[in-house]
């Protein structure tokens, strides 16, 4: 055995693991006085001038690993190897394979290598590390000069290209350092990047004109030899060039180091996320030389900034970082900032934050006003993935919420899932937030979905929670553990009773769905009530199938196939339409309700009117109910999450929820949601949730009394609605974007009594009024309304009789040309 | 050796897997795939639009066994499949002429 293939058998499996970076560079070594021997032997005695050997890429820096490739440059004068040489060089190459090394080799004149060939940026790249063996140091010193004026010039050129390979090698390996299997080499947070981060440096140097940098990168050298010695022990184990860590293999070093694999896992988490920062930072920089049009964007963007931050080359400083100290709060104002504008944090902002963790730590345990409403705005802006991103990369979203720190790279092996729990977390925030503009044609429905969803922000805080209980459970009892945790958090921070009560019907169901689509016969009939009574509400249904739709394609690249997609749509479809018939057909009987009166209330309302309100509410809605005795109506308005809310109780009469719409509309009113339904007694019960779009009741609060008053006479029919709304100006035209074509339909069979009508129509002002007289005018009658708008897109179903019975074919006819014509403004 | 080639309802593919597991057979491909026999598709309604479903999702698996054990693989197969309404799915067998282990050359039978 020779000198060159003793490295390939350590003794020691460990012995490399204490100085990887020194084993290396002994490697290095015998492999070079091989490879200048055998030079010396079959090459020098041909060619004692014009050739030179030159070690490339990891073996031209010293990081020659056992079994990986030994990359060697035969740099020539010019073109055309010279007939003497050729069988030399074979000879040489043979000498070096019988002694065990894998070479691979090219041949090149200092022209070649110092011209940019963007089929072949590799092998600039590689002559980045070039180190000279032996033979020609004045052909050598030739190249070294020509290497100058070529990275001096395409230096930055390079820069770019290099950039976007590892753009593409990133999203080639899984796009995050969270893997369960990584490729140590390649995945982000690699040796690749570690080496990319020197070889950005390299080209920067190189360049004249290069703007100086203060270079504060961190110490990267324990992450780095952490990793040299991991890529050892892998290449090793397999006797070849392989790098990747799978279970077995972290199992098997967990063991050699007495530890359980989670906790050394974390260990190579922490290793390439400091390597994955450094590279991400050193990319941008390039990035921001290189785009003189992101100049100028970063130049307008610059607008953004406000008293508290301001914007500088897209990332987000503090104006004054020391008002931190006394106001820990400015916090989360900055992470609402960064999901508002979708920008980074600086480094420097980074390190404030760092720096005043102890405020913000005493300021998140013990708040003097809850936390709910500062963490509801960063939920509810747009890029609120990326400002929780920003929250758990700078350690404030486990000080806010200390259940997620237990989940921070937290390895759960199964078969299925790729990456840790926070990251599939994490991945799963960002591509439900991907839904708003789908880049993927097959998500368009599911898309539609989400913009029909109100209060996203509770599905995020789901999503959030869903699987925080993995650091407590396993298995299926994972759900309960993380509805545990939601609600001792959201008590925390001081969320309202009814939007707890969405989050945990959320994390409680959040399997629900997937389980239907692996484990129920869809064709069965028993299938469309089960997930009905699983979900409750179409509300909860529609959060739920978005929040499934992310959380299973957040498993891995590959889990939410086309097909799968179709199923988990077959089931919101079973789930939709059951919910919609069993509106009208699934009364409420017998209530088994305590209190005198409260039963005969609710006999006769949907079961989904239980479902959908709180004891609280449903108990407010009785009390109105009694107070309605009196005058034959009651109205009750407040405002409620940024919107209005209206209920209103009184004795049906027909067009009555016409009369309401209208006198509504005169008020100039918007409505974006609506229900209701009429009890055993004759008794209807409606509430709207409304936007004022002219700020009227808001700047002159005793509209909202006049409002009352009006309803309450229109109601009663002392005030004709018609009059009303002759004093008001014609609305605006519609503008010309989001055009929703109308559509009306109808169907018969969904009910015992009552035909569904549901209409989709772009949004107006008094569209609610217009389609409800429509209906009144021929007759008919409404028994229950759910009206619900979505950016521009009114989606209104109405259960409707005429004379106690379904509409006849002639009479849906006549009410669908009504209805159209309603529709349109 | 023969090869089973079988098409079953989505939802009893746990089922199946389990049987499968239970009875010592534990190497199978599955595909996720789309079509129809007897059970053609139906019409789904979602805001009164009306859709044609025409290819059912159905999973396919398909797996490798030595000649001795076909009835009994057919037979587990079958009742762990069976919901005994149509669309239950169709099971196929062939013949095998060979098998290799590619990572130790180990043939035949061995090589399941």
């Amino acid at each position: 055995m020779t000198a060159a293939n003793q490295p390939y058998s350590e003794p020691d499996p460990r012995g490399f693991w204490d100085d990887p970076a020194g084993a290396l560079v002994r490697r290095t070594v015998t492999v070079d006085r091989t490879v200048s021997e055998s030079f010396a032997k079959h090459l020098e005695p041909v060619a004692p001038a014009g050739l030179a050997l030159l070690a490339v890429g990891g073996y031209g820096r010293r990081e020659l690993f056992p079994f990986s490739d030994v990359d060697l440059l035969l740099l020539i004068e010019k073109q055309g190897v010279p007939e003497r040489m050729r069988g030399a060089i074979s000879a040489f190459l043979q000498s070096l394979w019988d002694a065990g090394l894998r070479v691979s080799h090219s041949v090149r004149t200092p022209v070649d290598c110092s011209a940019l060939d963007e089929q072949n940026i590799e092998l600039s790249i590689s002559l980045l590390d070039q180190r000279f063996l032996a033979g020609d140091r004045g052909l050598h010193a030739k190249l070294d000069l020509a290497m100058a004026r070529y990275l001096d010039r395409q230096g930055s050129a390079l820069a770019g290209h290099l950039c976007r390979m590892v753009r593409d090698r990133h999203a080639k390996h899984g796009g995050s350092i969270y893997q369960l299997e990584p490729n140590i080499k390649e995945a982000p947070g690699g040796l690749r990047d570690y080496q990319l981060i020197a070889w950005l440096k390299k080209l920067r140097d190189a360049r004249h004109n290069a703007p100086a940098r203060e270079d504060d990168t961190p110490d990267l050298i324990p992450a780095r030899d952490f990793l040299f010695g991991l890529r050892t022990y892998l290449h090793q184990r397999a006797r070849r060039d392989s790098n990747t860590l799978t279970f077995e293999l972290q199992d098997e070093i967990a063991e050699l180091f007495a530890t359980s694999p989670a906790v050394w896992m974390r260990r190579y988490y922490s290793s390439a996320r400091g390597i994955a920062r450094e590279a991400l930072r050193a990319i941008e920089t390039v990035d921001e030389q290189s785009s003189s049009l992101l100049v100028q964007f970063r130049d307008w963007r610059s607008r953004v900034s406000n008293t508290e931050f301001h914007v500088s080359r897209e990332r987000v400083y503090f104006r004054a970082p020391q008002r931190l100290e006394h106001d820990p709060g400015m916090a989360l104002r900055l992470f609402e900032f960064v999901g508002r504008h979708g920008m980074h944090l600086a480094l420097e902002t980074v390190r404030r934050l760092d720096q005043h963790s102890a405020a913000l730590s005493h300021y998140f345990a013990s708040p003097p006003a809850p936390l709910w409403p500062g963490f509801k705005a960063i939920l509810a802006t747009p890029h609120c993935a990326l400002a929780l991103n920003a929250m758990h990369e700078t350690g404030a979203l486990a000080a806010l919420l200390p259940e997620w720190g237990p989940v921070e790279c937290l390895v759960i092996r199964d078969f299925y899932h790729r990456y840790t729990v926070d990251e599939h977390t994490l991945r799963a925030i960002r591509i439900l937030e991907d839904l708003r503009t789908p880049k993927d044609p097959g998500w368009k429905r599911v898309a539609g979905l989400y913009s029909e969803i109100d209060r996203l922000d509770l599905v995020m805080f789901a999503l959030l929670f869903h699987d925080l209980g993995k650091s407590l459970k396993e298995g299926l009892a994972h759900v309960g553990a993380s509805a545990e945790l939601a609600a001792s958090a959201m008590e925390r921070l001081g969320m309202p009773e009814e939007d707890r009560r969405v989050v945990i019907a959320l994390i409680e169901h959040h399997l629900a769905l997937s389980s239907v689509m692996n484990s129920r016969d869809l064709e069965d009939p028993s299938t469309a009530p089960f997930i009905a009574a699983k979900v409750g509400t179409l509300e909860i249904l529609k959060q739920l199938t978005v929040l499934t739709f992310a959380d299973i394609s957040a498993v891995n690249p590959s889990a939410m196939s086309p097909w799968r997609l179709e199923q988990l749509w077959r089931v919101y479809l079973l789930g939709y339409n059951e919910l919609t018939r069993e509106l009208e057909s699934d009364r409420i009987h017998e209530g088994g309700v305590e209190k005198a009166g409260m039963e005969e209330f609710l006999e006769g309302f949907p079961v989904r009117y239980l479902r959908k309100h709180s004891a609280a509410e449903i108990e407010a809605h009785f009390q109105l109910e009694q107070r309605s005795r009196e005058r034959g109506v009651a109205v009750d308005i407040h405002r409620e999450n940024g919107f209005y809310a209206l209920t209103l109780v009184a004795r049906d009469r027909p067009a009555l929820l016409s009369a309401i719409a209208g006198a509504m509309a005169g008020f100039g009113m918007n409505i974006l949601r609506a229900e209701g339904f009429a009890n055993r007694g004759g008794i209807i019960l409606d509430t709207f949730v409304f936007e004022d779009p002219h700020h009227t009741l808001e700047l002159n609060p005793t509209e909202v009394d006049r409002l009352r008053l009006t309803l309450e006479r229109v109601t009663l029919g002392r005030l004709d609605v018609k009059e009303l709304l002759r004093s008001r100006p014609a609305p605006a035209p519609p503008t010309k974007k989001a055009r929703v074509a109308p559509a009306v339909s109808f169907d018969s069979r969904v009910s015992e009594v009552a035909t569904l009508i549901e209409v989709v129509a772009e949004d107006r002002p008094g569209l609610l009024y217009a389609l409800t007289s429509a209906i009144a005018s021929t007759g008919a009658n409404i028994d229950v309304v759910l009206i619900d708008t979505r950016a521009h897109k009114a989606i209104d179903v109405f259960y409707v009789t005429a004379d106690g019975k379904k509409l006849s074919a002639a009479q849906q006819a006549e009410m669908k040309e009504k209805l159209l014509k309603a529709c349109a403004p | 050796m023969k090869k089973i080639e079988a098409i079953i309802q989505p939802f009893k593919f746990d089922d199946v897997k389990e049987a499968m597991k239970a009875i010592g057979i534990d190497g199978m491909t599955v595909t996720e795939v789309r079509g129809h026999g007897r059970q053609k598709g139906h019409k789904e309604v979602y805001r009164g639009q009306e859709y044609e479903v025409d290819l059912l999702p159905k999973v396919k698996l398909e797996m490798v066994i030595p000649d001795a054990r076909l009835d009994e693989v057919i037979g587990t197969l079958t009742r762990s499949a069976r919901t005994g309404k149509i669309g239950d799915g169709k099971l196929f067998v062939y013949e095998v002429a060979e098998a290799v282990r590619i990572r130790n050359d180990d043939r035949g039978e061995s090589a399941l």
